[in-house]
């Protein structure tokens, strides 16, 4: 059986009526990547001892007879973006600055899936430091797309997004900052969520932009990631950004969207760059909603084309502050031989990040620095507000709303190399972490053109991330559940 | 240089203080759960929060901000109900994140004071006071009977943590210079710490000693911190600039580092005010730099000029909610107020009409305070001013060079015995300071050592006069010079008469007696 590519309930139903065990589940999952991932390139790390032990754990469970008593993700093969500390693995964010860093420690988003019962399978490729939309500035090589591998599988969680679309894992965890678990989500043809900020703690996860990160799951069903939310969200001592969720995500996925409100944005829509087939997918899904009895309305958000400015000021100037402690002193890459202090602090900063970190710090050093804060950081937050209230507004009229992901489907890698180019790109999705609502992707079938997965995004009010997952299930029944990328379905991995 | 009193009177001096507090009083740290411990061996109290490690977070301990609370209703403060957390970037291996965690433009306490109350000794350090009547102001200062009272403006009281400590190894004394290499232990990263800054309010040397000796009080009556100037849980640094008299545009401050005790405090800005009057008088300029005051050479060294202003890049911490104050949680806190030390002054000057220098002197350090009151609990009310005495001029001194007064032999209860046989003339006050001596020498009670020592006060009219007449029968000479007008003789009849009585005849007495017959 190939038990990445089935979904939670598969594996659940299978452990309960004992067809397999999990340790099965486990040694296929790790057969899977073994014959898999040579192609794709989506794990940096795996871990088998880690997945073995977990799954021997959860057979003397069923043994024990108490099924019923683990948790959503008991026996499930679960992955995690790199920049997700796991005690005893190697956290490097991708990054040559980090390649040698094993994590004492373990995030509560990691440890609440382990604690679900997911058996870890390792960790997988970003961007480095989750900066970029394509994960080719990982340090270790790109992550193809597993839809054609001459793409790239978006970005910056690549590797989250490709694992689960080449059914080397059935959930794994991502983080968005700008949009990095919706685009490649969309590009990759998977369900992806990006909760709103608050619902997953951030404790354990390495911080790119603070006010703007947070943890969701990709899987290939809107129920299975619900099942993953259910599992790592909820209040943590140890972030207090964190919030006091205790929502069942899985209920009321079946109701429908007879009667609901889904709001489209004209400024989304009508915007340059957008290609027809992403534009058509969308029209074709608003149609589909309206087919099962949701209302379409249009909403303004007249503030949303600031978004891209406000948060190329805002997330540069937090990440060049969360990333000032890689300074080579206690951890991390260290060029030696130096005399003085600064001149290790340089070369090591110099050699050990890449050009996009490098670009991002300097960045964001120069927009804190005395002068400049004035000018650029204080607009940025009160665009920030204006932003936020747009939506408030918006919401006052609609449940949720339907957009784009991204203005295009996946690109062949190199295709975009201008920096500012690639930030243009991140215009859906940017103004959802500045407000910090939740937003999703899901799959809307194929681009016209290009023949690429194209994922509809659904954008919800600050903790009613049910209205997107019950929307998104709608999709889903009018589209089918994702599949696994065609030219990896077939490929058996033994056992 | 000149002498201080010299350079007062042509220049102005121009004080500022920042103090830092660790809240020593604390479980944890600032940030994380690692327990707050002096001493521990090198990096046992860490974590990945105070270690700085990828992906940690940090979370504010409650306690901390009750402390901080505390410390500004303390101070006169305001406290600001909607504050945030900043970040301040600087790149150095002790601050493991390299950003500390600090307060922004808004503090929790913002726009306190406290009053000093300055003896009269120390009035002409401060220009134009010793002119004004008693009750009558001059700018933040009121002359009372005694000295005079100046209220000094604190700006603001915020709350930081304090960074891991670095030893540098294979240079001298720990100095960098020539090290080899560096260590860094991370237990003291994280603790909380208060920063106090006043407005440029203080005078003089003085006045800066006795608000830092005013604010450890404060602080130590709050229980908020072990205040150890030694082991550095409270530290001030001193920005100085001097002006001309008569002139009210600042000068260029210098910093003052490196102070570990009041003594030095008070010594290094006496120096600097000195120094500066020196370079300015021979028409130099003072470049705004920090200084480091050597207390065995006794003088400030630059340590480091500061060419450009440091640019900390700070900017609010979005790990770090904005922090909500409640009026329900700022009450909660004010309600746990102790009794602070104007309040303690005050009530020793109502409850047992001490004078408000005694009450002062009592209250300054807590240990006599709390020795005073244990006295009284048992003394009669009369007793209080000698008490106060006997504690002021003797047991305070011991008690700064180490005496442990809660646990020293001279009990509150000896403590009254012996005061209340000074106040009855059992014995003379010179036999006082020996019967104190042989109490904390012996461990006994004062009443059997002036039993033993057969100390007895002799207060017998008919036995003193004996005494008297014979030595003025023994000196006719001197008793001719007495009345020839040398009346400062006296004193040698008055010692004679003591030789004779072996320095048990009351001194007292024998003067008025003396004073009789020889005017008589």
């Amino acid at each position: 059986m190939e038990f990445g590519t089935m979904d939670i309930a598969a594996i659940r139903s299978g452990l309960a009526a004992k067809e397999f065990s999990a340790r099965e589940v486990a040694e296929q999952s790790l057969a899977r990547i073994d014959a898999v991932d040579g192609t794709v390139n989506a794990f940096l790390e795996v871990t088998p001892e880690a997945a073995l032990a977990k799954a021997d754990e959860v057979d003397a469970a069923i043994a024990a007879g108490a099924f019923d008593e683990l948790g959503p993700l008991a026996g499930v093969p679960v992955a995690f973006k790199d920049n997700m500390n796991l005690a005893g693995t190697h956290t490097a964010c991708a990054s040559h600055m980090l390649e040698n860093y094993v994590s004492p420690y373990t995030a509560t988003c990691v440890q609440r899936a382990i604690d679900a019962g997911a058996l870890p399978l390792g960790k997988l490729n970003m961007d480095e430091f989750a900066f970029g939309s394509t994960t080719e500035s990982s340090a270790f090589g790109t992550t193809k797309n597993p839809w054609d591998t001459s793409r790239v599988p978006g970005g910056s969680s690549g590797g989250s997004a490709a694992a689960v679309a080449a059914g080397m894992a059935t959930v794994t965890l991502g983080s968005d900052t700008g949009g990095s678990i919706r685009q490649p989500g969309s590009f990759c043809g998977v369900v992806a969520v990006k909760p709103t900020y608050g619902v997953v703690s951030r404790y354990g996860v390495v911080a790119f932009g603070s006010s703007l990160d947070q943890v969701g799951p990709f899987a290939r069903s809107v129920h299975d990631a619900a099942l993953a939310l259910n599992a790592i969200s909820g209040r943590d001592e140890r972030d207090c950004t964190s919030q006091d969720v205790t929502i069942d995500f899985t209920r009321g996925l079946d109701a429908g969207v007879s009667g609901m409100k889904i709001g489209i944005v004209p400024e989304f829509m009508d915007a340059a760059g957008l290609t027809s087939e992403v534009k058509h997918a969308i029209e074709g899904a608003a149609e589909k909603l309206r087919e099962m009895g949701a209302e379409i309305v249009e909403v303004e958000l007249p503030h949303v084309r600031a978004a891209i400015s406000a948060y190329y000021v805002i997330a540069p100037c937090e990440a060049f502050s969360n990333l000032s402690r890689f300074d080579s002193v206690r951890y991390g890459f260290c060029d030696p031989g130096h005399k003085s202090l600064a001149g290790q602090y340089e070369a090591s900063r110099a050699k050990g990040f890449g050009p996009e970190a490098r670009r991002r710090i300097m960045l964001g050093s120069y927009l804190l620095s005395a002068g400049v804060y004035d000018k650029y950081y204080y607009p940025a937050q009160q665009v920030r507000t204006l932003i936020t209230q747009d939506y408030e507004r918006a919401y006052e009229t609609v449940d949720c709303i339907l957009a784009p992901v991204a203005p295009q489907t996946a690109f062949a890698f190199g295709q975009i190399s201008d920096p500012a180019t690639m930030y243009a790109t991140d215009l859906y999705t940017i103004s959802i972490n500045i407000a910090g609502n939740g937003g999703m992707s899901v799959p809307v079938g194929l681009g016209e053109d290009s023949q690429m997965p194209v994922g509809a995004q659904l954008i919800a009010p600050a903790f009613h991330d049910m209205n997107m997952l019950r929307v998104a299930a709608a999709l889903e029944e009018a589209y089918g559940t994702a599949r696994v990328a065609p030219d990896f379905a077939d490929v058996k991995a033994g056992a | 240089m000149k002498k201080i009193e010299e350079v007062l009177k042509d220049w102005e001096p121009v004080i500022g203080l920042e103090v830092h507090c660790e809240l020593t009083k604390l479980e944890t740290k600032m940030f994380c759960g690692c327990k707050l411990e002096f001493g521990a061996a090198p990096n046992t109290h860490t974590c990945p929060v105070c270690l700085g490690l990828p992906g940690a977070l940090p979370v504010p301990n409650k306690a901390a901000i009750e402390s901080i609370v505390l410390a500004g209703l303390a101070t006169n403060c305001d406290i600001e109900k909607h504050t945030m957390f900043y970040r301040k970037g600087y790149m150095y291996p002790d601050m493991a994140k390299n950003f500390q965690t600090t307060q922004g433009p808004k503090a929790f306490c913002m726009r306190g004071h406290l009053d000093l109350d300055v003896d009269e000794k120390n009035i002409n350090e401060r220009y134009g006071v010793a002119e004004l009547a008693p009750g009558e102001t001059f700018e933040n200062v009121t002359r009372t009977e005694d000295g005079y009272t100046a209220k000094v403006g604190i700006t603001r009281i915020h709350m930081e943590e304090d960074a891991g400590k670095m030893i540098h190894v294979g240079g001298a004394e720990g100095r960098i210079e020539g090290a080899t290499h560096s260590l860094v232990d991370y237990n003291r990263a994280g603790t909380p710490l208060i920063e106090l800054v006043t407005e440029p309010d203080l005078r003089s040397p003085e006045e800066a000693r006795l608000f830092m000796e005013k604010l450890r009080q404060i602080f130590l009556a709050l229980n908020i911190s072990d205040c150890s100037m030694e082991e550095g849980s409270i530290r001030a640094d001193g920005n100085i600039s001097l002006r001309r008299r008569g002139t009210d545009q600042l000068g260029t401050k210098t910093e003052l580092k490196n102070i570990n005790s009041f003594k030095s405090l008070h010594d290094g800005l006496l120096y600097e005010i000195c120094r500066q009057a020196e370079v300015l008088e021979e028409g130099g300029v003072i470049y705004q730099e920090t200084r480091h005051w050597d207390a065995s050479k006794k003088r400030t060294i630059v340590m480091r000029t500061k060419e450009t202003a440091d640019d900390y890049r700070m900017f609010p911490d979005p790990d770090l909610a904005p922090y909500d104050l409640s009026d329900e949680f700022i009450e909660r806190v004010r309600a746990k107020l102790p009794e602070l030390p104007d309040q303690k002054v005050k009530r020793f000057q109502e409850t047992w009409s001490l004078s408000a220098y005694d009450a002062r002197h009592l209250v300054e350090h807590r240990v006599t305070a709390n020795f005073f009151e244990a006295c009284m609990e048992t003394a009669d009310a009369k007793l209080a001013k000698p008490l106060a005495n006997l504690i002021i001029n003797d047991l305070a001194a011991m008690a700064n060079d180490g005496l442990d007064l809660s646990a020293s032999p001279l009990s509150p209860a000896r403590a009254v015995e012996l005061v209340g046989l000074l106040a009855s003339d059992a014995i003379s006050s010179k036999q006082g300071k020996q019967v104190l001596a042989a109490v904390l020498d012996e461990d006994k009670d004062p009443a059997q050592i002036v039993e033993e020592k057969g100390m007895k006060q002799v207060s017998d009219t008919g036995a003193l006069e004996a005494v008297i007449d014979k030595v003025l029968a023994d000196n006719p000479d001197k008793v001719a010079a007495y009345k020839g007008g040398k009346t400062g003789l006296l004193g040698f009849f008055v010692g004679q008469c003591m030789k004779a009585t072996r320095g048990q005849g009351n001194p007292k007495l024998i003067n008025q007696m003396l004073a009789q017959k020889l005017n008589g």
